[in-house]
């Protein structure tokens, strides 16, 4: 994180969206919104002062609810860059008009209510995906677990929230009900994961090694405490990784084959009802808390962004490599990459290995000076073109524009309108050549000629 | 033909496609390279886009004894 | 006049193992302007191209019909083999007898060998319309733009930075890091995510 915030080739732009993408391989135009912070970043210096004074106080979304952080805040202590944001709708500046104490506070009169969106446009010659994941929202499917009412079920995401050292806990493995330390750990594996039924029918990856880290974690920290495991299978195939997975074996957890069929409150234990499928026994535990290991799925607003910048994505919304083995982080559109869990569930070792696919894909992209565009692209004949403008509007790309030509007629000069086509802008689509009246414009390499060759050598 | 004699004679249509490079034709690869299986009396022709497919290209199928035309993308 | 060479790929046992490549060459030879039609076991491997730029040389072909796997695939590869046969690469038609004939029709070998001779008898009659095409040439900026600072983002940024060249690296949150700063000690080695 701090090699790409002090690297001198890297421009980080945080709380910034990406609003349009126009242009091609090598030369993209792009339109990047950064949203008004209210804090001035020049200014900052990350004191914190703000945020200890803010009166404001609401569930913090990086805790995932866990913790609290203030309507002016940073998400947590190491953040980079290291400079404050303010949330308007919990603001009571911008919701009442009152208040106002960040600003009085802030020693270099960096907090800025007035701040305003700034919009940047700049040229780029690639353009990687690297939008990522987000957990899969059991609590609206997951019915027998209790839709998220019972406060001891919690995620993976939330354990490790809990486990690390600058987490809301501090470190400590708790309950969230009442902040005890639990005795009894019950991890249940593939909660939206290859579960077609009622959620997605693709593994996720990772949970089986993330779960052998917890159940490890929890056989760490927690003197006599269990670590129950409930799986469908343990998929265990990376370097080192089986060895991991009977390492936490050895540290004593507990991996029963079954799925967990049932989960409720009973006093202050949750009760899990599952069944060992080896040896075809239902059985029941009584536990302190609950982890669920759930599905990855694609971060929200892919599908947004996805269309902006011009790649395809596969019916769970992963982004489409150009080819599963041969082009693994090429997309179909020339110079845009994809890199990391956008492209599929993918734990970090195989993210890290993908991104620098990706960049070296880049890299050797702009090894060139100059490019070499597909000549698949549409070509007017302007002594057939009537300057009638039929195609001007057809055509996605803007790259038909009208402009005047001199010619000699009998008698003299003449000037006439005739299409012109933008050989950098056009795509080569050919939605010009059929509205095209008088049979002006062609496609090169899929011409007219071409295509109806084929039609007749197909109905021979 | 009446349909009693298209089954009697085990007539087959002969049927041609104009599919877009990037996603109908793409999608017809996807079909071979899941081994899905459709009868063989289908021609698809690449086209760059759908907005390629002149009526022209469709009228000539027709003209030339195609049964049916199907234009994908 | 024109000259048309077809070249038949069996892909291994892929195409071969559906449709009768000898027959789809024999039939080739029958089409208007084919001078020359072959099949061999991997067109794309390297003695595969070189049989395809022999032909060429030998028997003074001006433009070539691969029949094999899709042209998503290795449109490119034989517009480079062209190429160093000192052709247009432009001059190139593919007829797709893997994907579209020989993987769906694996049950109708009769049938599948029948298409596979349509499709080529297409994409002669197509090939014999090309024109010679030149590429233009268009400038490039060389920078980056990075969508997303996780792990990817941040690994991908570092790496096109280090080799040299500017990245914008742009993230829609507050703060860079992504799901991987709310991660503990990470497996298999254990050690903190930042």
């Amino acid at each position: 994180m701090v090699a790409a915030a002090q690297h001198p080739n890297i421009e980080i732009m945080t709380y910034a969206e990406v609003e349009k993408v126009n242009g091609y391989i090598g030369n993209f135009e792009v339109t990047i919104r950064k949203k008004a912070r209210c804090v001035d970043e020049e200014k900052c210096t990350g004191c914190g002062l703000c945020q200890e004074k803010c009166p404001s106080k609401v569930d913090s979304e990086f805790d995932l609810g866990l913790g609290k952080r203030k309507a002016i805040y940073t998400p947590f202590p190491q953040a980079v860059p290291n400079v404050p944001v303010i949330d308007k709708e919990n603001c009571r500046k911008f919701t009442k008009n009152k208040c106002g104490i960040c600003q009085k506070l802030c020693p270099t009169g960096a907090v800025d209510y007035e701040q305003k969106d700034e919009i940047i446009t700049d040229k780029f010659g690639a353009i990687v995906m690297a939008t990522g994941f987000e957990q899969f929202k059991w609590e609206e499917v997951y019915g027998e677990y209790g839709y998220g009412k019972y406060p001891d079920v919690i995620t993976g995401l939330h354990f490790e929230r809990m486990n690390n050292a600058s987490g809301p806990t501090g470190g400590k493995i708790v309950r969230p009900s009442d902040g005890k330390e639990p005795k009894t750990v019950v991890f249940i594996k593939c909660v939206g994961s290859r579960d077609e039924a009622k959620a997605k029918s693709y593994c996720s990856r990772a949970c089986c090694m993330y779960t052998a880290k917890h159940a490890h974690q929890v056989k760490e920290k927690i003197a006599d405490s269990e670590a129950i495991v409930f799986y469908m299978d343990v998929r265990t195939p990376g370097k080192a990784y089986d060895e991991f997975y009977e390492k936490t074996l050895e540290d004593g957890a507990l991996y029963l084959r079954g799925r967990v069929s049932k989960i409720y409150q009973k006093g202050d234990k949750l009760i899990v009802k599952g069944e060992d499928t080896l040896v075809g026994k239902p059985l029941q535990v009584e536990a302190d808390l609950v982890v669920l290991a759930t599905a990855m799925v694609p971060a929200e607003g892919y599908e947004e962004i996805a269309k902006k910048v011009g790649v395809a994505f596969d019916k769970d919304g992963w982004l489409q490599e150009a080819h599963p083995k041969l082009r693994p982080v090429e997309t179909h559109t020339a110079g845009v990459f994809v890199a990391g869990a956008c492209q599929g569930p993918k734990d970090i070792p195989d993210t890290v290995a993908q991104a620098s696919a990706a960049a070296s894909k880049v890299a050797a992209l702009f090894t060139k000076d100059e490019l070499t565009t597909s000549p698949l692209i549409s070509e007017v004949d302007t002594s057939k073109c009537s300057g009638c403008g039929m195609c001007e509007p057809v055509c996605p790309y803007n790259a038909i524009a009208m402009k005047t030509i001199s010619e000699r007629v009998p008698g003299g000069q003449r000037e006439r309108q005739v299409s012109e086509v933008n050989a950098g802008l056009c795509q080569g689509c050919g939605a010009c050549t059929v509205a095209c009246r008088s049979g002006a414009i062609n496609l090169k390499g899929f011409t007219n000629e071409q295509i109806l060759a084929e039609v007749d050598a197909i109905c021979l | 033909m009446s349909v009693e004699a298209v089954k009697d004679t085990a007539w087959e249509p002969k049927i041609v496609a104009f599919t877009c490079h990037w996603c109908a034709y793409a999608g017809a690869d996807l079909a071979g390279l899941n081994r899905m299986q459709y009868p063989p009396n289908v021609r698809l022709i690449r086209v760059p886009c759908s907005g390629r497919v002149n009526p022209q290209f469709v009228l000539r199928a027709f003209q030339r004894g195609a049964d049916a035309v199907l234009v994908a993308g | 006049m024109k000259r048309v060479g077809v070249f038949i790929c069996h892909c291994g046992s892929n195409i071969a193992s559906v449709v009768d490549v000898k027959s789809v060459a024999e039939a080739a030879k029958s089409f208007p302007y084919v001078a020359y039609a072959t099949d061999y076991q991997f067109m794309c491997s390297e003695p595969g191209q070189e049989v395809i730029k022999k032909a060429i040389k030998e028997h003074n072909l001006d433009r070539v019909v691969v029949a094999s796997c899709t042209p998503r695939l290795h449109e490119p590869t034989f517009q480079k083999t062209l190429e160093s046969a000192g052709l247009n690469p432009y001059m190139l038609e593919m007829a797709n007898i893997r994907e579209q004939c020989a993987w769906v029709h694996s049950k109708n070998k009769e049938e599948a060998t029948i298409k596979a001779i349509d499709l080529v008898r297409t994409a002669v009659a197509k090939v014999t319309r090309n024109e010679q095409l030149f590429a233009n040439k268009i400038p490039n900026n060389k920078k980056a733009l990075v969508i997303g600072a996780g792990i990817a983002g941040m690994q991908t940024a570092i790496d096109i930075a280090d080799a040299g060249y500017k990245v914008v690296l742009v993230e829609k949150e507050p703060t860079i890091g992504g799901n991987m700063v709310k991660l503990d000690k990470t497996f298999p080695t254990l050690d903190c995510s930042a």
